[in-house]
């Protein structure tokens, strides 16, 4: 692996991610790349305003574009810091943009992407963006690992969550082609009501990664929870510290109607999540 | 209704046409609309055609134009001035951002924006409010209700309070007039107040204890300035008083206002203006767009002069929901005299001789006071329902941005005045507007 991107936005989940992609270009060894962005059309966006109020928002764009310059050279230096001192290349990346868009036309040129899973890049205009990192998951085309704010204690083992489908099996060969299968045993789990058919499916996703050089161990999980909550539990058990997982994040409305495994996984995994779609 | 009336209801479009792209502008292009330049070529784009017709077809269109031109100038003298002298004051020092204090700045400031204005007493206070909130998690609800108390509903009293009533005053309606509107003024005001107590109570003990500091005392920097400010309520007070129907009045009083600001700006120090981030630029863009908004009016109010009692809105309290329900999401000034001239057509229809030219007519007529008492009310307590429908609202969330506030988006802020003012509102027009 060369590169890996390091998307910063100062909060705690970001923190989190720092340390974890740091640990990961150690191991690796990869170059680590931090960007920052701020994002100029969110903040200078058209709103309602009231007569004698364009002038106002013009001092009011100015000030809130300042402050997110001067916060985004803030973590990049301590990000550049923290890599330094932990005796990793890093570099830094300033870019005034569209959140979603920068970080997509970045993710194609690095190997990796790591995101603090609460990531919020519309930090100077709102408390909370989820949409900007779910539209990243579902246009990255690369693959992208989520991490939490909060890590449970885990060892260096990997669940690859494999349904069979062409999405869990480019997770696979992305999460094969990454290198980070040399961190510790991988386990390919499937979730199905019939533990035969369970164990056949991973048992395939074994052999693609056998194919790639990587030995694995086939985990059947049959469970009266739901997908996403088996999935966890048999993470727990193993004591996996990355989920494995081919899928992105649908809308909220889809959500809503369809469910999503993806979703329910990445927002209450304790470990970090590779994903990629 | 005067059924010889040459105006018919198109006569409304290009006032209803101009605010709705005034409304849109900011939200479309807004980069466009930064610059007071195009701001001055739209209001131009609307009001010269007007100006047009009206010289072409209007056979009293000139002194229509003459009439609105003296008004657009008295009126933008007065908001000049007001800008200029209340820029010279400084609140300095800090006060513990409590919910007793927070309340306490809010009552003060609800009183003085019948004083100083509305833009002057949001623009005085805000600052000094931020600051004390500076430690606190949670601060919106404190810009919320500044809004809904200093920045608009705080200016009824009278015709230096909010730029409607001003306009209403420029019409004829005495200087006084506004102070019958005490009862509504005073049971919202309480009434918001009362809720800001308990909210702000509820959610300060979620935020962390305040860190401990050595605290500025509060001072007035600038307070000579109150002087300048009463120079500009006497003027205003002795010019409704005992100058109406003085042809030099108009220009007496645009002379005082312009002197008055000079003074001002000759004299408070550079400081008191860098602290307040004092420029002309918010009042040259409210010279530009209401220059159209003064010359589209011209059609509309003549129609609703004759035709008013034909659109079947007639009792008070129709009149306080309807001008409140336009001023939420238009400015509350013109829709302030639209209405008021719709209650004159609406006095003219059972028998009365009102002119829209007097709007001191109209308070004295049984039946236009309580219109009038309706329409100063729905336009200046609604004018709080969105950012947009009163001059300092925006300007207060701006600020508060900056002072990195997260203020809630246009409807989110909407949802807080529905779920908090509209229900205060509709208390009050039970009592006085049934």
């Amino acid at each position: 692996m060369n590169e890996i991107l390091v998307c910063l936005e100062g909060s705690p989940s970001t923190e989190r991610a720092a340390g974890v992609a740091i640990e990961l270009a150690r191991t690796l060894p990869a170059t680590l790349v931090g960007l920052a962005i701020v994002d100029e059309p969110d903040i200078v966006a058209g709103s309602p305003t009231s007569i004698g109020g364009a002038s106002f928002r013009k001092d009011r764009n100015a000030a809130l574009l300042d402050d997110a310059h001067r916060r985004a050279r803030g973590w990049l230096d301590d990000f550049v810091a923290r890599g330094r001192a932990a005796g990793v290349a890093v570099r830094a990346l300033e870019i005034t943009g569209s959140a979603a868009e920068m970080i997509l036309a970045e993710v194609p040129r690095h190997d990796l992407t790591v995101l603090g899973r609460d990531v919020n890049f519309r930090f100077e205009t709102q408390d909370h963006d989820r949409h900007t990192r779910d539209r990243i998951l579902r246009r990255a085309g690369k693959p992208i690992i989520l991490v939490p704010e909060q890590l449970a204690a885990a060892g260096p083992a990997v669940m690859i969550a494999y349904d069979g489908s062409p999405a869990a099996t480019r997770a696979l060969q992305s999460f094969a082609a990454c290198g980070l299968a040399r961190r510790g045993d991988v386990h390919v789990a499937t979730v199905d009501d019939d533990g035969a058919n369970a164990f056949e499916t991973a048992t395939r996703g074994c052999e693609l990664l056998a194919q790639l050089g990587i030995r694995a161990v086939p985990e059947n999980v049959v469970s009266s929870e739901p997908t996403a909550a088996a999935l966890l539990s048999r993470r727990a058990r193993i004591g996996a510290g990355l989920i494995v997982l081919g899928g992105y994040i649908p809308s909220a409305l889809s959500r809503l109607v369809w469910g999503s495994v993806t979703h329910e996984v990445v927002e209450r995994a304790t470990v970090p999540v590779f994903l990629h779609y | 209704m005067n059924d010889q009336s040459p105006w018919s209801v198109l006569a409304i479009a290009p006032l209803l046409g101009y605010l709705l792209v005034i409304a849109a502008l900011p939200l479309v292009f807004a980069r466009f609309w930064d610059h007071n330049r195009n701001k001055l070529i739209v209001a131009l784009a609307a009001a010269v055609p007007v100006a047009i017709y009206l010289l072409a077809r209007s056979p009293d269109g000139a002194d229509r134009l003459i009439e609105t031109a003296r008004e657009y100038a008295a009126f933008m003298a007065l908001l000049g001035a007001l800008f200029a002298i209340t820029a010279g004051v400084y609140l300095r020092g800090d006060l513990p951002g409590t919910p007793a204090v927070n309340t306490a700045l809010l009552a003060v400031g609800t009183v003085l924006a019948s004083v100083i204005g509305t833009t002057g007493a949001s623009a005085l206070l805000i600052r000094p409010v931020l600051r004390a909130n500076a430690h606190r998690r949670y601060r919106r609800h404190v810009v919320v209700f500044f809004i809904f108390l200093v920045s608009n509903g705080g200016g009824l009293l009278t015709p230096l309070g909010d730029p409607p009533l001003f306009l209403g005053f420029l019409r004829g309606v005495p200087f006084t007039w506004t102070l019958h509107l005490v009862a509504p003024w005073a049971m919202v005001s309480t009434a918001l107040l009362a809720v800001f107590a308990v909210v702000d109570r509820a959610i300060s003990r979620r935020d962390p204890p305040p860190p401990p500091r050595i605290r500025e005392p509060l001072r007035i920097e600038g307070a000579w300035n109150l002087v300048w400010l009463i120079g500009i309520v006497a003027t205003v007070v002795a010019i409704g008083s005992y100058g109406r129907g003085w042809s030099a009045a108009p220009l007496v009083q645009i002379g005082a206002m312009v002197g008055f600001a000079a003074l001002s700006i000759a004299t408070t120090p550079r400081r008191i203006h860098e602290a307040n981030r004092f420029s002309w630029a918010p009042i040259l863009e409210v010279a530009a767009v209401f220059l159209g908004i003064f010359v589209t009016m011209v059609p509309a109010l003549a129609f609703l002069h004759d035709r008013g009692a034909s659109l079947g809105i007639t009792r008070p309290w129709e009149l306080f929901w309807l001008s409140g329900a336009l001023s939420s999401v238009l400015d509350n000034a013109p829709t302030y005299l639209t209405f008021a001239s719709l209650a004159t057509g609406v006095v003219n229809a059972s028998g009365g001789q009102l002119s829209v030219h007097d709007l001191g007519a109209l308070a004295a007529h049984p039946t236009g006071r309580e219109l009038l008492a309706a329409v100063s009310c729905g336009s200046v307590f609604m004018g709080a329902m969105t950012y947009i429908g009163n001059g300092p609202n925006f300007m207060v969330k701006a600020i508060a941005e900056q002072h990195h506030v997260r203020m809630p988006s246009f409807f989110g802020y909407t949802l807080w005045s529905l779920g908090i003012l509209a229900p205060v509102l509709a208390a009050v027009a039970l009592v006085v507007f049934r």
